[in-house]
């Protein structure tokens, strides 16, 4: 795996850093280029669309992203 | 899998989640995000689109019990564009981009498929039944890759689920694209393409 596909993998992924203004970009995301982040946007929409296929309630990892800090703020 | 959202089911939906029912946000999520995520592609050169659209949802849910519906389709779904393009456009202009790249970025946003029925395969049983037949093919590795990162829900960067695998985080990651490929690869000989089936 080169470095721009571990890049790409890793911006694609639902984890995020997040600060007290809410959820920041992916450091490898910001070490890409605009190529990388178009493939790594798309990486990420299908990956996502797999992941809830994959999933009893139909729910990827970005949606059990946001329901987690929800019910953390509940 | 959920029942995918129709209009008629809007009000009642908007209803729940205003009052705090987290089950009918997560039905909601279910029908909505891969068309907010598909809204939001024109930024995605500048923008970290996967960090607007978790940011994005998270306000949405804050913000449910202010909402009203107004007799057009999809008001969450409206609301959860709206904000989105917001943040990305904060975003973007934090950074100084000139407010004209902001705008056409924006512009360049297109409404036409977003609003267009959510996913309506899910009822499909020959649908599940091939996406459950091709998770059980998977080899040992990848299938493992793949389970651990749904199942940490993003809570934690890829470094650290490989390190509780025991794997170099270039190793997961090639996991991970396997797992995706191999998936894929088996859906398509059994004729389902992924980017129209689930869209």
């Amino acid at each position: 795996m080169t470095e721009r596909e571990r890049l790409i993998e890793e911006a694609a992924g639902a984890w995020r850093p997040r600060g007290a203004a809410g959820v920041r970009a992916h450091p490898a995301w910001a070490d890409l280029d605009a190529a990388g982040r178009r493939e790594a946007f798309e990486v990420a929409r299908t990956q996502r669309r797999l992941e809830a296929a994959l999933d009893a309630e139909g729910l990827s990892s970005t949606a059990r992203a946001v329901l987690a800090r929800i019910h953390g703020a509940q | 899998m959920p029942e995918p959202v129709t209009a008629a089911a809007d009000e009642v939906l908007l209803a729940l989640i205003g009052a705090g029912d987290a089950t009918a946000f997560a039905a909601w999520l279910a029908g909505a995000e891969d068309r907010l995520r598909g809204s939001l592609r024109s930024f995605a050169e500048r923008v970290d689109v996967e960090a607007v659209m978790q940011e994005a949802l998270v306000r949405v849910w804050q913000v449910a019990p202010r909402v009203t519906a107004d007799g057009r389709p999809e008001p969450l779904l409206r609301l959860a564009i709206r904000i989105a393009r917001n943040l990305a456009v904060s975003d973007l202009r934090s950074r100084r981009f000139e407010p004209v790249d902001a705008e056409a970025l924006e512009r360049l946003a297109a409404d036409a498929e977003v609003f267009a029925p959510g996913p309506d395969r899910w009822r499909d049983p020959l649908l599940l039944r091939a996406i459950e037949e091709c998770r059980r093919r998977l080899p040992e590795k990848p299938a493992l890759a793949l389970r651990v990162r749904l199942a940490n829900e993003g809570a934690d960067p890829d470094a650290r689920l490989a390190e509780r695998l025991g794997m170099r985080l270039n190793t997961f990651l090639q996991n991970v694209v396997r797992a995706r490929r191999l998936l894929a690869d088996c859906l398509r000989k059994r004729g389902i393409d992924l980017a129209l089936e689930l869209s």
